[in-house]
């Protein structure tokens, strides 16, 4: 019940293959958020996993201060979403459950522990990921080019 | 007969707390090194045993027949086949390796594990969401909405997520988000 039909998928990125590839960066170790450039991947920190989601999974991503935190909100493709540009986004599986959206919290404060502004992690992320999926989406776009 | 590990880290709403954790043939014992707080998990309760690569290094996940589960992370590769040796010998029971998804997709299954939401990917879970952490719930037209209580230990604290649920579906599975 509630299992996805199994189907061959078309060509879904895979962020990595075995669990051994997922880096060990401190932001990792202590469930910060990181982006693996190498593997257009973001690793994002649920409950004590450092979880992977491929660039490609990523509609976009936003970020806001309010008061003393920064918040960023991370928008992932799914069924039912305005699928604008990217009308040939079929979607393997239709019929799953899908992450749509997750939102992050950190202090714009120092920790006074070790004197680190947690918001840092958060804007530094917004960048990265943005760069990521501009080179990602440019790339995608020539292979596209190429087959005509 | 006890083996004992030190720089043991338990999880809590994104804040890493590190603590003791012995291990005999009574149960297991982790204490919490800044509140001072002790799981004490007496052997004859254990329903699983399982190991998982987490943030810190390897986790040992202990299931109880109540249903309640409490993980442990920070231990080494080489910490296996002596736990897994001991937990067979006291325990009479497995210590299974399992992996977590790494493929990076969120698309998948929403499965209640007792006290666990786990979102798996090709049936190995990606993530699992303690429900106790839940501290809002919404449901709207294909969307589930969890709203989480926040740590201020945390530097980096998980708010919300959202999940598309696909419509025309019997889907047992999502309903008792409501708990």
């Amino acid at each position: 019940k509630g299992d996805t039909v199994k189907q061959k998928v078309r060509k879904s990125n895979v962020a990595y293959k075995t669990v051994s590839q997922v880096p060990k960066e401190p932001d990792v170790r202590d469930l910060r958020i990181f982006v693996d450039k190498k593997y257009e991947t973001v690793i994002l920190p649920v409950f004590g996993v450092p979880t992977p989601y491929h660039i490609s999974t990523i509609k976009n991503i936003s970020m806001s201060v309010e008061g003393d935190y920064t918040y960023l909100r991370i928008n992932f493709f799914c069924p039912g979403s305005a699928l604008g540009r990217n009308e040939g986004n079929v979607f393997p599986n239709p019929e799953a459950t899908f992450v749509k959206e997750l939102t992050y919290r950190a202090s714009n404060q120092k920790n006074t522990n070790t004197s680190v502004v947690p918001a840092n992690n958060l804007n530094t992320a917004f960048r990265i990921i943005k760069d990521v999926q501009k080179k990602f989406k440019t790339r995608e776009a020539e292979e596209k080019e190429k087959e005509g | 007969d006890t083996l004992e590990f030190d720089q043991i880290y338990q999880e809590n709403k994104g804040a890493m707390y590190d603590g003791r954790l012995r291990i005999s043939k009574q149960g297991i014992v982790f204490k919490n090194n800044k509140t001072g707080k002790v799981d004490n998990l007496s052997g004859t309760d254990l329903n699983l045993t399982h190991w998982f690569r987490v943030a810190r290094g390897y986790e040992l996940k202990v299931g109880l027949k109540s249903g309640a589960v409490f993980k442990y992370d920070g231990f080494k590769e080489s910490d296996f086949d002596k736990l897994s040796d001991f937990i067979n010998k006291n325990y009479k029971m497995r210590l299974e390796e399992k992996e977590l998804s790494v493929k990076g997709w969120n698309w998948g299954t929403a499965k209640f594990k007792g006290p666990l939401l786990s979102f798996d990917i090709d049936n190995m879970s990606a993530f699992e969401i303690p429900l106790g952490n839940v501290s809002h719930c919404a449901t709207s037209k294909n969307e589930v909405a969890l709203e989480f209580h926040q740590n201020d230990d945390a530097d980096v604290s998980l708010m919300e997520m959202r999940f598309y649920v696909p419509p025309n579906q019997d889907n047992p599975d999502v309903d008792p988000v409501q708990a």
